[in-house]
Parts: C-alpha cells; structure tokens; sequence
C-alpha cells in the first residue's frame, strides 16, 4: 500500500471537516476496515488520506420500547451477541452470522457493510425486509433515509459529500428469516439470499432478494401474493413464481443465471414458510 | 505400540516454531519476482534501470545471468528467466531485492516489461476439440503422448453385449498449505545456501544446480519447519530467484510469496477431459477404452510424468481382459502441471468408479457386485503387465460393502450411501538412507527430512527405530541436518516416508545392533532396553550397559554410530503393451475403501456428507496416532475435491480465483464423523510390512460422494467438483 | 493528530506508534517490527484467520488490521498467552487430542478459541465453540482432531 494519512477525529464534526479536506477519490472512511483494507490489497481505490471513525461515540445498541437504533461503527459481533437480538429480529441474528467469521464480526460494522453496498452483502436484504433507516450526519446537517433509497446499486449509496451513517434504525421487531445459499456453509458470500418479514404493524410481507445485482431489492410482486399472516402453499408459490420472473438476474463465476433464478424461487418459498410457521419468530 | 504425544506440538503451540515465511537474518535483502504480464508472449525487452534506479535496489534478468554463473551448464530448455519467449501468465522474467520488502515490491513493479504478446491458450477443449488425431504428435501443443493396448479393442466392442460410452471433466485443484512458500539464501565461500520451506531439501538441492548449471556438492539447503507441502513444495520453486539475488548483492536475501502468487505461480493439478469406453457381456467386463486429455500448463515436451503414470488409475484397480488407453498431456498457457496429493489419482478414481458404477446400472447388474468382481487380488496381473503384490483392498472392500449395507438401511429420503475404492503405489522415490546414534541414554535417528506435519518423520521414523531395537519411544529421537551432513533421502512426498526411508532407518538399527551383538561376543540377536536410565544391550538373559561397550571416544560423544539405506525397486510392466510414451509400474500396492454417507437438498443441489468410513490397507500401522491423523485429514482434503475446489481459468490465461475466499477449501463445520478402519496384514515393503499411508486416503473420496449423490436422487454428475449447481442440473431442476 | 503519544499495548508492553506508518498492517508490526513470528501469515485476505490475534480479549484479524486503530488497544499475541491459564489449557487440549500437525494454523485457532472462551465464558459448551471457529482454515487435520480438542477443554478453565 502507498504511504497513506490517517487521522482519527474525535467529533462528528471534527470527521467532517477530514472528509472535506480533500476530492472524494483521495479520502476514505473506515470504520471496521476489514473491507476498505481487502479492497487496497485488490488495488482498488488509493486513498491519500484514510479517516477512522474509531473515536466516534457510535458504538451503541439502544432498545426504545419497539425501534432499534444501532449505532453505525458498532462491531456486528457486539449486536450478534446482544441477548435480545435474536428474540426480536431472528433474521437480523441470522444474516449477522451470515457475514465472515468471528473474528471479522469483531471489527466489520454495520455502516461499513452498508457504506460498502456490495451487492452480495448478507445485510441489505434483511435491512430491506425490516424497513430499516439510516441516519445520516453531514456538512448539511441531518437526515433519515430508507435503506431501499440509501443503498442505490454496487458499491453506490446515497450518501453525499463529506456525509457519513450515524446509526441503523429498525422501526419493530418482526418474525423473520435469512436464508442463503452458498458454496460451503461457513465464511463465504451467498450466490442468492433471500429475507422474508411479517410486519404486525402493518399486517404485510416483506421480500428481498440479494445476490441479483446490482443491488439487493425488495419484490412488491411477490409481497402482494401473501394475503394474510398464514399464506396458503399456493399463494407461497405465486410469490416464488413472481419473484423470478420479475428478478433480473446475471450469471457470474459463482454461479449461472438459471441456478441463481431458481435459487430465488426456492429459497422465497422457504423463507415465507419459515416465518409463517413460527421458525423466524424465535431463535434459530 | 505405544506413542508419545509429538515433540514439535508444543513449540508449534507456543508460535515458537521457525517456518521460511519466518526466517531473518541481519543485513538481509527482502526480494519480489517481476511477472510477466501476459500468458504467451515474445519477451521484446526487461528494462531493470528503473528498479536499480531505487536506493539500495539490487535487479537480476536473464542478461545477467551469464556474469552470476560463469562457466555454468544451464539446461537451455529450462532458463531461470525466459529470454525467448514467457508461457504462462506471471511468469517470472527478473527478480529484484531491497532493503524492504516495500521497496522490492515497488522495485519489481517499476521494472519495464516489454512483452509481445501471441495468442495464449488456456482451454485444454479450445487446443484439442475432438481427440487428437495421429498428426497430433508433433504438435508444440502436446508434451506427451501414451499409449498402450492389449487385444483389438475394435472387434472387442462389435461382439460386445453392450458398450457403455461416456465422457468425464475434472477442474483444477491446488495444494492451499496454509504455509505460502519462502525462503532465505546466501552464497557464501563459493557455496550456494538456501534455507527453505521443502519437502525435498535433496531434490531441491538437485533442482538449484540443475537450475543454475552448478555442482550439487556447491549447493546446501536447509530446511525449516513446513506449514504442509501436499505435494507443492516438492520441487525447487524459489530458491534460485533468491541465490541468484544473493550472489549479485554479496547479502542475504529473502523471498516469500505473498498468498494470492501461491495461487498464480503454483505448479499443481489441471484440468481433464477423460472418455471412458466400457464393453460387457454377460455381466463381465470384456473390453475398456480409455482416452485422456490432460493439461499440463506450460511443462516443457518429454519432461512430462502425469500423462502416463495417471492413466494407470483409470485402468486399475480392476481385470480387463482387453484394453487400448491413450493419453494426451496438452500444453496450454497456465504455469506447469505439478504434483498433488496423490497427483491426479482422485480425479481418476471419480471418474473410473462413476464410470463402472453407471455401467453396471446400464447392464442391470448390481453395481457393488459388478466391481467386486473385477476388482483385483493378490496375484491377478494389472493390464500392463505387472503382477499384484499383497493387497488389502479386497479385505477393504468387504468392510466397506458391509457398512454401506447398514448405513442404506438407516438412510431417510433424499439420502444415500456410496462405496468406492482406489489404490495407490506407495514407497517409491529413488530411495533413502539414515543414520543411527547411540549415546549411553539414547538413539538419535539422524536424517536429512523435516517434519512436514504428518508426523511421518518425528513419530513414524521414531517408532520404527524403538520396534527395531527395543527401546521404548521416550528414548528415540529423530534430528534433522541439512544437505551438507545428512544422508541423501529422496523427500518427504509420494507416500514413501515411513515406508522407505523407514526402512533405512529399520536398516541402521539393525546393524547397530550386529555391531552390539559382535562387541558382546554373542551369536544371537541383541536387544536394546532401559535399566536405571541407561541404555542396555539384551541377549538372553544376559544384560550389559551400551556404556560399557563402547570406545573412549564413542563414550566421550560420538556414541555408536551405524547406517541403512534402503533403494526399493518397483516392479515391472510389459514393455510388449506400450505403443508411444512411458508407462510406470508401481511399488507397494495399496488399496483404500471408503463409504459415505450424503443427504442432498432436493431443492437446491447442495450435497452434505453426514457420515464417512474409511478402510486403509496399509501393511502394519506403525504409529496408531499418526496413521488415523493422515485418514482423517486426507479424506477432508477429498472433500474439497468432490464438493467445493475449482480453480477457475479466463480463456486468456488468468486464474479467476486466485484467493481463499473463492477458492473454497473445507471449514470446521463441513466435516462428518469419520470412522477410520486398518486392515493389516497384506505386506509392503516397509517396515514390518508397513506401506505409506499419507496419500492413499484422498483418492475415493469424491467417487464416494459421487455414488452416493447418485443413489440418493439418481443424479449423475460427469463433472468434479459436484458443485450445487451440477447437482441441481443434473436433476433437470434447471 | 492526538492528544499525547500514541501506543498500543502487546503482552503487556507498550509500543509507540510514533515512528509505525499509517499504513502498516498490525500483522506486520506484530511479526516484523516485534519479531513475534508466533501469528502466521496466511491468505492476507481474512479468510485463514492464522492471524488472529487478540485486541481487548477480543479476536481480530491482524491482517485486516491497521496498527494504528488498535491506539489504546491491549493487544495478545499467542506468544502473550505462555503464562495464561486459558492459554494452557487449549494447549494442553490440542496436545492430547494430537490436534496439531504442520502447525502453520495452530497459532491461529489457539487464540481464536481464548478469545472464544473469554467472551462466551467458560461454561460454553464445545458445539457453541465450535459453531464460532469457522473463520478459522485447517488443511492437515481435517479438523476432527481440533474437535476433540475442544471437547477436551475443562468447563471450569480460570
């Protein structure tokens, strides 16, 4: 790596200026590292200046009666072991377990994931599935995006200049799910992953899909198939056959087109099914 | 037999443990090889100025190589740095060193690199679309070319009752030790000395002077504790980089790979396409056509070992009445074909037993039966001619059928068991010799290999030397010394350790003792044994300290000193068979049979090997730990080779993959029970009867899964590795 | 940048990041500017974890790690763990489960399962352990006789 700055500011507004200090190309923000540092080793991006937010007051988890507000330079080990997590947002535990290993869910975050917007994050489709918001801090002061309008394709947020993620918000816990599939079960990217939720404040389903690039979406399509808390087998497999047809889907080197499409299918079918007969609403 | 746990655990445990990434010396130079940047290409010009331009930057290319060697016979064929043309991608055409590892890596980049590039091949399919044909053979495409036969294959298959055809693919697999490679040389009073992380610090030392046109006497290499070799560090890779680098500066220098260059520079398995043609009347196998196509990267023409000793694993281990196999060892633009575990065996034995089991079930046989029935025995005579020594796997096969008959019985739906079986030549390599050392407390086994992690040299050569004289295992210690003072030994590879080097070892006690039993005026053999801490002579009942048998001198330090060698000959094959190429006969027949048990997701394709049994013939088990240790890893090894391992090829040269996270080798969590089972008593050539043991385990494991996934949803899959997506297409859920 | 000289700690000794670049890796400082060769390097990319090293008691990649965010930071190298009750007895573990073989991971899944044991308790059972050493590569043992390791661990480890 060439030589490099890095500076640690200690107020929010301290990292702003840091990040206004240069042109977007020279400047980086770390949080966990462990996917800004893959990337300079891959000779991705050169950054003249690197600014961490280690200092930052944001490694928190509050519970507020039912929203969740995890602070974004959060260890995603620190929320994976939370002892309410996997009771109020199963599939959130899931895909959290989903990411890496151990020893990266000691440092990789949840606002770096999301900075990141890889297409194959374990974390986008099941923010999507729980109507997860971002806080947003920056030059122009703050602001609350949704997840679906924050993430907007690979390697692509929403984020403005000198603009950083503050916190995750989850509005309600809900009965969810994450399931995925992948080469080998432990410390890999999924190919396909999909996150079922039933929201009981609104009484609907919600579907994201992830692996399909060039980000994770969520499918209305198939939402609008599931009438009711306890979806009919039929009405579970309108929702798959919605789903991949809708989907656009690529072929890459981890997997074709069609295995990924019908992956889709399956995995919806499963997660819906899931969440439906109780599984998502405990834990794994 | 009991055993100790291992001397080396406990450093290992500790980080105390010294391997080639971890060597530094004061002074020394940090080294990086500079690539060639594409896969096929005319080399125009390596301009070193802007990387001698760096402080303190020392750069050698292959116009420098005439002034570092004067007066060497360098093999034309094989020149440390290309001048002519660069044939794989990554190629190393200079090397560089500095002061820092930073400054070398940026030293390398800043060389200027001038390649023309020609057209790269890295399709094996794309140089040979239909087989070659016989104008094939002086194509610069092939490096080799077999063939042999046994009756006329032709009207073989015309009075046949059924002809089974089918045509198998298999990808390329790497070694992934965890260890990169690296090491640390020096040329010092006009001698070549590389510390380095081998297998073969012998072959290693033949291959730098071969390399570098120099007297082996002038080469020493040390070797350091490996981080796992599985056969990719069995050969100089390198070591001349860094002696050369060496020589030029006057200092130290160090050259590590850095993980993803294991990756792009490693030698090791290619991929295959293998047809296989099976004719059987009347449940009997009565005619076999095997042809292979196999990519050997950028090996040079006639140098080539993997074609023809390969093809022998898509013969055997089974009769065949009549026979024709042809094999085609292709180049293409990827770095050399280089040796696995078990080299290219697994693939073989996944493709031979798929092959008869799918014939079998073709002609409406049972298809455990059907091999069986063919499956070779002690005496039979392989089809190239050689007569099958002591061979357990009959024995191994019967347990294996005998488990997979009560794992069927208690398999759920979507369930299924698979039995396979392969063999292996084990204690080959041109041979071995050790010393011994008796002090009044003790016997050193002085040896020229380290520890590669089976524990084949500590433990196995430890035990051997306690069985052969008596002593208890306390009491025996293995050393190491580099090439300058060891005995010459072949390396720590082909599955030969205990069984042939052990052998010199069991041959040193043994005239140790001859010595002991003449100084003790006895007839008769002589033990050795313990008594108040010192080591004592046994004949009867009659009992002397060693120390009173010795000279001054031995008793001042030297001790009694005796040596063995043991150079095992393999047998021989029917030169009448061959028709092009060489063939290899095998040394110690040694049979393996495993059993697993999967449940695949109907859904998706995703196998999961829930249970596994593994029948190992090997002769005696010398040390119980050990032997289990090597199945166990083995088989998990397998595992990635029939589920999970695929190195992936651009059509222009380039490995996809080069990285652990999509190159995917087993995790904690993927692996099943395991039941390791010996069968003992069929003899090989090693120590009491012991035969090698370290690659046998890796070769039926992906048939194993295989037949297994077959049974369980009746998906045939002709491709390694059984990927989900493989199995999800052949159960036409695509 | 800071208020004061900034250091981080490694088994118990201080080192001052003065003179270490920014962009030096704490696998790299550990081993090169330390000489404590105990933590391995190996794939660099995070996926091996023969790396692992402990900030804080926690397990962390050294590798994916740059030195200077671990200013403050109480780090733990295998070597750290010589005198450390829980340090002996994994090792104690491995040795009688014949649980190490080239040895190249061993390092890795030593500290690994400290941490583990730190942060889950003694009283973890061997699945849940088990469940979280998937970052952590085996090639030689097939992993089974890691397993028996830790089934071997004492429940009441200090």
């Amino acid at each position: 790596m060439p030589p490099l700055s890095l500076v640690a500011p200690a107020s929010v507004e301290a990292a702003i200026a840091e990040l206004r200090s240069g042109p977007p190309g020279e400047v980086a923000v770390l949080a966990g590292g462990t996917d800004l540092l893959f990337d300079l080793d891959s000779g991705r991006g050169a950054p003249k200046k690197v600014v961490s937010l280690r200092r930052l007051p944001w490694r928190t988890i509050d519970w507020n009666g039912p929203i969740l507000t995890v602070g974004s330079t959060l260890p995603l080990r620190s929320l994976e072991r939370d002892p309410d997590l996997a009771s109020r947002h199963p599939g959130l535990f899931q895909a959290i377990r989903a990411v890496g290993s151990v020893q990266l869910r000691h440092r990789a975050t949840l606002g770096g994931n999301l900075g990141r917007a890889a297409p194959a994050s374990d974390l986008v489709p099941i923010l999507l599935a729980l109507d997860a918001d971002v806080d947003l801090v920056g030059p122009l002061g703050e602001r609350r995006l949704s997840v679906d309008r924050f993430v907007l394709g690979s390697r692509q947020t929403a984020l403005g200049p000198a603009e950083l993620v503050r916190s995750v918000r989850f509005p309600e816990p809900r009965p969810s799910t994450y399931l995925w599939q992948r080469v080998r079960p432990a410390n890999d990217i999924s190919q396909v992953a999909v996150a079922a939720a039933y929201s009981p404040s609104d009484r609907g389903w919600r579907i994201a899909v992830g692996g399909v690039p060039p980000r994770a979406v969520r499918v209305p399509e198939a939402e609008s198939e599931l009438r009711s808390p306890d979806p009919s087998d039929d009405e579970v497999r309108a929702a798959s056959e919605r789903a991949m047809r809708r989907l656009s889907i690529a072929t890459d080197r981890r997997a074709s087109e069609e295995y990924r499409r019908h992956l889709v299918g399956t995995l919806l079918g499963r997660a819906v099914r899931a969440v439906r007969n109780g599984a998502g609403g405990s834990p794994p | 037999m009991s055993s100790s746990i291992r001397p080396d655990s406990r450093p290992k445990l500790e980080g105390s443990a010294v391997y080639g990434v971890d060597l530094e010396v004061p002074g020394m130079l940090w080294a990086a090889l500079v690539p060639s940047p594409v896969a096929h290409g005319r080399v125009r010009s390596v301009d070193l100025a802007p990387a001698r331009a760096l402080e303190g930057v020392v750069a050698v290319g292959a116009a420098d190589l005439e002034r570092l060697l004067p007066g060497a016979h360098v093999d034309p064929d094989r020149p440390v740095f290309p001048s002519g043309t660069v044939v794989y991608r990554n190629q190393p055409v200079a090397a560089v060193a500095a002061p820092t590892l930073e400054r070398a890596r940026a030293a390398a980049r800043a060389v200027r690199v001038e390649v023309d590039p020609l057209p790269a091949v890295a399709d094996l399919e794309e140089v040979f679309p239909e087989w070659p044909g016989p104008c094939a053979d002086g194509s610069p495409h092939l490096a080799a070319h077999v063939r042999a036969r046994d009756g006329d294959i032709e009207s073989v298959f015309r009075a046949a009752g059924t002809v089974v055809r089918e045509t198998y693919r298999t990808s390329s697999v790497h070694q992934v030790a965890i260890e990169p490679h690296a090491c640390l040389a020096e040329v010092t009073d006009g001698r070549w000395r590389v510390r380095t992380s081998t297998q073969t610090p012998f072959g290693t030392r033949e291959d730098v002077a071969s390399l570098l046109g120099v007297p082996e006497e002038s080469v020493v290499v040390e070797g350091t504790w490996v981080g796992g070799g599985f056969g990719g560090k069995g050969a100089a890779l390198l070591e001349p980089y860094a002696l050369l680098l060496a020589k030029a500066s006057g200092r130290p220098v160090k050259l590590a790979l850095r993980y993803r260059e294991e990756f792009l520079l490693g030698r090791t398995t290619l991929p295959s396409v293998i047809r296989m043609e099976t004719a059987v009347t009347n449940g009997r196998i009565v005619g076999r056509r095997v042809r292979l196509l196999l990519d050997v990267g950028a090996s040079l023409p006639g140098r080539d070992f993997a074609t023809g000793y390969s093809i022998g694993f898509l013969l055997g281990p089974y009769r065949t009445p009549a026979f024709e196999v042809e094999g085609y060892a292709v180049r293409t633009n990827k770095p050399p074909f280089g040796p696995h575990r078990a080299p290219f065996a697994p693939q073989c034995a996944f493709v031979l037993e798929s092959h008869l089991d799918h014939v079998a079930r073709e002609v409406g046989v049972d298809p455990i039966a059907f091999r069986a029935d063919h499956l070779w025995k002690e005496g039979d005579v392989t089809p190239l001619g050689q007569r099958v020594g002591p061979f357990g796997l009959p024995s191994a096969f019967e347990a294996a059928r005998a488990v997979a008959a009560r794992w069927r019985a208690e398999a759920g739906p979507d369930s299924g068991v698979g039995v396979a079986v392969g063999f292996w030549s084990t204690g080959t390599g041109a041979g071995g010799e050790a010393r011994v050392r008796l002090s009044a407390t003790g016997l050193a086994v002085v040896q020229g290999e380290r520890e590669i992690g089976s524990g084949s040299v500590l433990a196995g050569l430890a035990s051997v030397a306690a069985r052969s004289s008596g002593l208890p295992r306390e009491r025996v210690a293995v050393t190491y010394e580099d090439t300058a003072h060891a005995p010459f030994d072949s390396g720590v590879f082909g599955s030969r350790t205990t069984a042939a080097l052990g052998r010199a070892v069991e041959e040193a006690v043994l005239a140790l003792l001859k010595d002991l039993a003449k100084r003790l005026g006895s007839t008769g053999p002589v033990r050795l044994g313990v008594d108040a801490g010192e080591v004592v002579v046994e004949h009867g009942t009659a009992r002397r300290p060693v120390r009173e048998l010795m000279t001054e001198a031995e008793r001042s330090g030297g001790g009694v000193v005796a040596s063995g060698r043991h150079y095992g000959k393999a047998g021989t094959i029917d030169e009448g068979k061959v028709e092009a190429g060489t063939f290899y006969p095998y040394h110690d027949f040694t049979g393996t049979a495993h059993v697993a048990a999967v449940a695949v997701d109907r859904e998706t394709g995703t196998v999961r090997v829930v249970r596994y049994a593994a029948f190992q013939d090997v002769g005696t088990v010398i040390d119980r730990p050990t032997a289990s240790a090597q199945v166990e890893g083995g088989v998990v090894m397998g595992l990635g080779t029939a589920l999970t391992e695929e190195a992936l090829w651009s059509a222009d040269g380039r490995l996809l993959n080069p990285g652990l996270l999509d190159y995917r080798i087993p995790t904690l969590g993927e692996v099943p029970p395991i039941d390791v089972t010996f069968v003992e008593g069929f003899a090989g050539s090693g120590p009491f009867g012991a035969k090698g043991l370290g690659e046998p385990p890796m070769i039926p494991v992906a048939a194993a899964v295989a037949l297994a996934v077959r049974e369980a949803t009746g998906a045939h899959v002709t491709e390694l590795p059984l990927s989900a997506e493989r199995v999800a297409r052949a159960l036409k859920m695509l | 940048m800071t208020d004061g000289p900034a250091s981080v700690t490694v088994n118990g000794r201080p080192l001052p990041l003065g003179d270490v670049p920014a962009s030096e890796r704490l696998l790299d400082t550990v081993r090169w500017r330390l000489g404590l060769k105990g933590t391995k390097e190996g794939c660099r990319s995070g996926d091996c974890g023969a790396c692992t090293v402990l900030a804080d008691g926690v397990s962390v990649l050294s590798c994916l790690t740059l030195t200077h965010e671990m200013e403050g930071r109480a780090l733990t190298t295998v070597e750290g763990l010589a005198d450390d009750p829980m340090g002996r007895a994994v090792r104690e573990a491995f040795e009688r489960a014949g649980a190490v073989q080239c040895g190249y991971c061993t390092p890795g899944f030593v500290v690994a399962l400290v941490g583990l044991l730190r942060e889950r308790g003694t009283s973890a059972s061997a699945s849940e352990l088990l469940d979280d050493l998937g970052g952590n590569l085996c090639r030689c043992t097939g992993y089974l006789a890691i397993r028996r390791a830790v089934a071997l661990l004492p429940k009441e480890v200090p």
